[in-house]
C-alpha cells in the first residue's frame, strides 16, 4: 500500500541488442532510467566510457513531428466538427497500430502532401491579401479614366496624390493655376480623410510645379498599374481574387479529403513519438565500442518482469536496495475507493520517498466533510449521476479520471448527508406542497435538520474534527516508532491526547448525566499531569535548562494551535448551512407569485437558476474546504511533502493508448 | 418626536440590510481577482476555466450575508404569509447586533480575500499546475468569514422572539 517500495537496476548490456532493448524497455514502461553525469566525471569510469549520443536523430524525428503536427492543425482547422467535451485517447490494439505502421512510407506520402497543401494554403492567403491591399488603393480612382501608360508623355507628366480631407479642394486647385501656369489639375474623389487629385503639368517646368504642390501639401502617390485604366485594373484585381478565392476553397476541399486519414496520421504522429522518445533516453545511456550501461529504478513489484527482458537480451545487471538515507522517486499505489483520492494527495505534494502516503487515512473523512457540506440529497444525485455517466461515456486517464471518480463516492456522501439532514433540493418539497397544494409535505429528516438544531451539529463537526486531527497525531507517532524513537511518540502524541481527552472530560464531564462523580477529579489530574509531562519534554532538544524550560512551556502553548484547528471543522455546519438556506433562499423566491399558472412559472424559473448555481458555487466551496481541512488541519501535523515523482521510461503516446494483448 | 417610533421590526431590518452589506466585500474582492483573471487570460485563454474558479471564490461572503438577511427575515416573519412579528425595541436590537460580524466581517474578508485570489491567479499563469495550492491559500481567508457567519447565526438563534 501507499508508496511503493523501489529497486535500484544496474545493467551492462552488448550494443548489438540496444535498440531492441530500448524498444521492450518502453513497452514495458516501468523503469526511470536516470541520468548519469557523475559516472561521467568520475575518473575510474571516464577513460573507459562515453556518454551515448543520439542528438542526430533527435533532430530528425523533431522536424518529422513538427511536419506532423502542422498537418493535423490544418486538418483541425478544415474539419467541421464540434469539440469534444473532454479529449480522450483513441483505444487501438498493438496488432492494429503496428499494421497501420506497416504502410508508413504511405502515410508519410499522404503527410507531405497535406504540407504541401498547407504551404499552398498560406500563400493563396498572401497572394489575396496583397490583391485586396492593391483594389483597397485603387478603389478611390475607380472614376480615373486616363490610361496608365498617358501618365508620362513627351512633354506631359500626369501625377497622382492626395491631400488632406480638411483642406478646400476648390482652394487648392485655385492656388495651383495662381501659382504656376504649367499644371492643370482635377479633384478625382473625395472621402472623409483626403481629397484625391491628379495633376496634369508641362514637364521641363516640373521643378516649379512640384514646388508648389508641395507648398499645398501635397501627397504623391504612385498607382499600382502598369497601363489601361483604373477601373479595368480593378476589374482584373477582381478576377483574380475570385480565382485565388476558388483555388483556395479547393485547397480545404483537399484537405477535407484527407478526414478519414487523420486517425492514421495521429498514430503516425504517435509512433514517430516514441522513436523521439527512444533517441532521447540513449543521452542517459552510457557506452564503449560493444557495450551500453545504465543504471535506473523500478518499483518492486515490477521486479520479475523487469529480470525477464534483461535475461532475454543478454544482459549482464545487478540490483541493490536503495540507501537509508537516499531519495527514491514516489509512485503512490493504492487500492479499490481510496485511489481516486490520490488526486487530492498530487494536487498538494507527493510524499517524501521516506514520508507516509497519507491518501488511505483522509480518503473516507475528505468524502465525509464533503458530503456534510454540501448536504443535500438531490445535489449529492445529481453529482454522483452526472460522474457516472462520464465514466461511462469516455474513457478518461490520469488526475482526471481520478478526480471524477472521487466526486463520485463524494456525490453520494452527500446524498446520505442530505438524507440524514433532510433536504432535497433544499426544502422544494415542503414549499412547493405548501404552495401549490395547500398542505405541507415534508422531506423525510432521518436524523436531524442543522437549520433548526445548529449547535448539535456544531457539536458534531468538532467532535469529527477531533478525531481528524487525532488520526493525523497518531500518524505522526507511527512514523516516530518507525524510525526508532518510541519516546517521541510518547512525549510529542502520547501526552497529548491525555491532556486534551482529560481536559474534555474535565471540562464536559460533569454536564453529562450519569457520569462518575469522580470522572472530573481523574481528569484534572490526568491533565495537569500530562501537561507537565509535556512542560518537561517539550524542550529536550533546547540546550540549557533555561532554553528547555522555554521551549517546554512553549509547546504547551501549542495547545492553541489543537484549539484553533479543531475549531476550523466548523465550517462544516457554516458551508452546510449556507447551501441548506441559499436553496430555500431561491425555493421562497419561486413561491412569491402564489400558485396558479403563473406561481408555477416563476417556480420553474426560480428553480432553474438558483439550483444550478447554487450547486455550483457550493460544490466548489465544498471542494475548496475538504481540501483545506485535509492539507492545513491534517497534512500539517505529519505530512512530509516534496518527493519526485516516479516518471518510467514509456510509451508517452498524445492521441493513441496502444492496448497490449497479455500473452 | 411626532410618533415616529421606532419599534423593533425597524432595528431588525437594519440588522437584515447590514448582514446584506456584506456582499460589498465579495463585489470587491471579485472585482479585484477579475481584474488579474483578465489580465492572464489575455496571455493564454486556456486558463479562463481556472481563472474563473478562483475569481468565483471571493463570493460567498455575499452569499453568508445573503445567508444571515434570509434567517433574519425569515425570523421576524417577514417572509412567511402571516405577516410580521411584534417585535419590542430590545428584540430589534439584539438581531441588529447578530447581524454585525457577518456584514462587517463580510466587507473586510471580501476584499482580502479578492486580492489572495488575484495572487493566486497571478500563480496558475506561471504554473497552472499548482491550482490547487492557489485555492487553499485564497480559502485561508475565508474561514474569517466563516466564523462570523457562525458567529451571526448563533447569536440569531439563540434570540427568543
Amino acid at each position: 500500500m501507499a508508496i511503493a517500495k523501489m529497486e535500484k537496476l544496474a545493467v551492462i548490456g552488448l550494443s548489438s541488442e540496444q535498440g531492441t532493448f530500448i524498444e521492450e524497455l518502453m513497452r514495458l514502461g516501468v523503469v526511470q532510467i536516470n541520468a548519469q553525469e557523475s559516472k561521467l566525471c568520475d575518473e575510474k569510469w571516464n577513460g573507459l566510457i562515453q556518454k551515448d549520443d543520439a542528438g542526430k536523430w533527435v533532430s530528425k524525428w523533431e522536424a518529422e513531428l513538427d511536419r506532423i503536427e502542422n498537418a493535423l492543425i490544418l486538418l483541425d482547422r478544415f474539419i467541421d466538427r464540434k469539440a469534444p467535451l473532454i479529449r480522450e485517447r483513441a483505444r487501438i490494439s498493438e496488432r492494429e497500430f503496428d499494421s497501420t505502421l506497416e504502410y508508413e512510407y504511405e502515410i508519410r506520402r499522404q503527410m507531405l502532401r497535406l504540407t504541401k497543401l498547407s504551404r499552398r494554403y498560406s500563400h493563396m492567403l498572401l497572394r489575396e491579401n496583397k490583391a485586396i491591399t492593391a483594389r483597397q488603393a485603387l478603389l478611390p480612382w475607380q472614376s480615373y479614366d486616363i490610361p496608365a501608360q498617358d501618365y508620362k508623355t513627351q512633354s506631359t507628366q500626369v501625377w497622382q496624390g492626395v491631400i488632406p480631407g480638411m483642406n478646400d479642394s476648390a482652394d487648392f486647385l485655385k492656388i495651383l493655376t495662381d501659382k504656376t501656369g504649367y499644371a492643370d489639375a482635377e479633384v478625382v474623389h473625395s472621402d472623409n480623410e483626403q481629397h484625391y487629385i491628379s495633376v496634369v503639368f508641362y514637364e521641363p517646368a516640373a521643378e516649379e510645379v512640384q514646388c508648389v504642390l508641395r507648398d499645398l501639401g501635397f501627397n504623391r502617390i504612385a498607382l499600382p498599374i502598369n497601363s489601361g485604366s483604373v477601373k479595368e485594373a480593378i476589374e482584373e484585381l477582381e478576377a483574380q481574387l475570385d480565382a485565388l478565392r476558388d483555388e483556395r476553397k479547393s485547397i480545404v476541399e483537399q484537405v477535407r479529403s484527407f478526414e478519414s486519414f487523420e486517425p492514421t496520421l495521429k498514430m503516425y504522429y504517435d509512433e514517430i513519438a516514441m522513436r523521439k522518445d527512444r533517441a532521447v533516453i540513449r543521452e542517459k545511456f552510457l557506452v564503449t565500442d560493444s557495450t551500453f550501461y545504465l543504471e535506473g529504478w523500478y518499483p518492486k513489484i515490477a521486479r520479475k518482469k523487469v529480470e525477464a527482458l534483461l535475461l532475454d537480451r543478454n544482459c549482464y545487471y545487478e540490483i541493490t536496495q536503495p540507501g537509508k538515507e537516499e531519495e527514491t522517486p514516489v509512485l503512490l499505489l493504492n487500492k479499490g475507493i481510496v485511489q481516486p483520492f490520490e488526486a487530492i494527495t498530487k494536487l498538494y505534494s507527493l510524499p517524501a520517498s521516506r514520508g507516509i502516503d497519507a491518501t488511505p487515512f483522509f480518503s473516507f473523512f475528505y468524502a465525509l466533510f464533503f458530503g456534510m457540506m454540501l448536504s443535500d440529497a438531490a445535489y449529492g444525485i445529481i453529482i454522483t449521476a452526472g460522474t457516472f455517466l462520464i465514466r461511462r461515456k469516455y474513457h478518461l486517464e490520469g488526475m482526471l479520471k481520478q478526480l471524477v471518480d472521487m466526486f463520485f463516492f463524494c456525490g453520494i456522501s452527500t446524498t446520505f448527508w442530505g438524507l440524514m439532514f433532510g433536504s432535497f433540493f433544499g426544502d422544494i418539497i415542503t414549499q412547493v406542497s405548501t404552495n401549490f397544494f395547500g398542505h405541507a409535505v415534508h422531506f423525510p429528516t432521518l436524523w436531524f435538520s442543522p437549520i433548526n438544531d445548529p449547535m448539535k451539529l456544531l457539536f458534531f463537526s468538532l467532535g469529527l474534527g477531533l478525531i481528524h486531527v487525532f488520526l493525523a497525531m497518531g500518524i505522526s507517532a507511527y512514523m516516530a516508532i518507525r524510525d526508532g524513537q518510541p519516546m517521541d511518540a510518547l512525549f510529542d502524541t502520547g501526552f497529548w491526547y491525555i491532556l486534551i481527552l482529560s481536559l474534555i472530560g474535565y471540562l464536559g464531564g460533569g454536564m453529562v448525566e450519569g457520569a462518575p462523580a469522580a470522572l472530573p477529579v481523574v481528569c484534572k489530574w490526568l491533565a495537569l499531569g500530562s501537561a507537565l509531562g509535556i512542560v518537561a519534554t517539550g524542550g529536550r532538544q533546547k540546550k540549557g535548562i533555561i532554553g528547555k524550560i522555554v521551549g517546554g512551556l512553549g509547546s504547551l502553548y501549542g495547545i492553541t494551535g489543537y484549539l484553533s484547528d479543531v475549531l476550523s471543522y466548523s465550517r462544516i455546519l457554516a458551508l452546510g448551512l449556507a447551501t441548506g438556506v441559499i436553496s430555500s433562499v431561491f425555493n421562497t423566491l419561486g413561491t412569491l407569485a402564489g400558485s396558479g399558472l403563473m406561481g408555477a412559472l416563476v417556480m420553474l424559473l426560480a428553480f432553474c437558476i438558483g439550483h444550478p448555481y447554487n450547486i455550483a458555487i457550493n460544490a466548489l466551496g465544498s471542494f475548496v474546504h475538504s481540501c483545506r481541512l485535509q492539507y492545513v488541519e491534517f497534512f500539517g501535523r505529519f505530512y512530509q511533502g516534496g518527493g519526485e515523482g516516479f516518471r518510467p521510461f514509456c510509451e508517452n503516446t498524445k492521441y493513441v493508448t496502444i492496448l497490449k494483448e497479455e500473452l | 418626536m411626532n410618533g415616529i417610533t421606532f419599534d423593533g421590526i425597524f432595528f431588525a431590518m437594519v440588522g437584515a440590510a447590514i448582514a446584506g452589506l456584506a456582499c460589498c466585500g465579495s463585489a470587491m474582492g471579485i472585482g479585484i481577482a477579475g481584474q488579474a483573471a483578465s489580465g492572464v487570460v489575455s496571455e493564454d485563454p486556456k486558463k479562463f476555466g481556472q481563472a474563473l474558479l478562483l475569481q468565483a471564490l471571493p463570493g460567498t461572503q455575499g452569499i453568508y450575508g445573503l445567508l444571515i438577511a434570509f434567517v433574519i427575515m425569515n425570523k421576524i416573519g417577514l417572509l412567511g404569509g402571516s405577516g410580521a412579528l411584534d417585535l419590542t425595541m430590545v428584540q430589534g436590537l439584539y438581531i441588529l447586533a447578530s447581524a454585525v460580524p457577518v456584514g462587517l466581517v463580510g466587507i473586510v474578508s471580501g476584499s482580502a480575500q479578492g486580492k489572495a485570489a488575484a495572487a493566486a491567479i497571478m500563480l496558475i499563469s506561471k504554473r497552472p499546475e499548482e491550482v490547487a495550492k492557489g485555492m487553499v491559500y485564497t480559502a485561508m481567508v475565508e474561514t474569517y468569514a466563516v466564523l462570523a457567519l457562525l458567529i451571526s447565526f448563533l447569536m440569531l438563534n439563540s434570540i427568543q422572539l
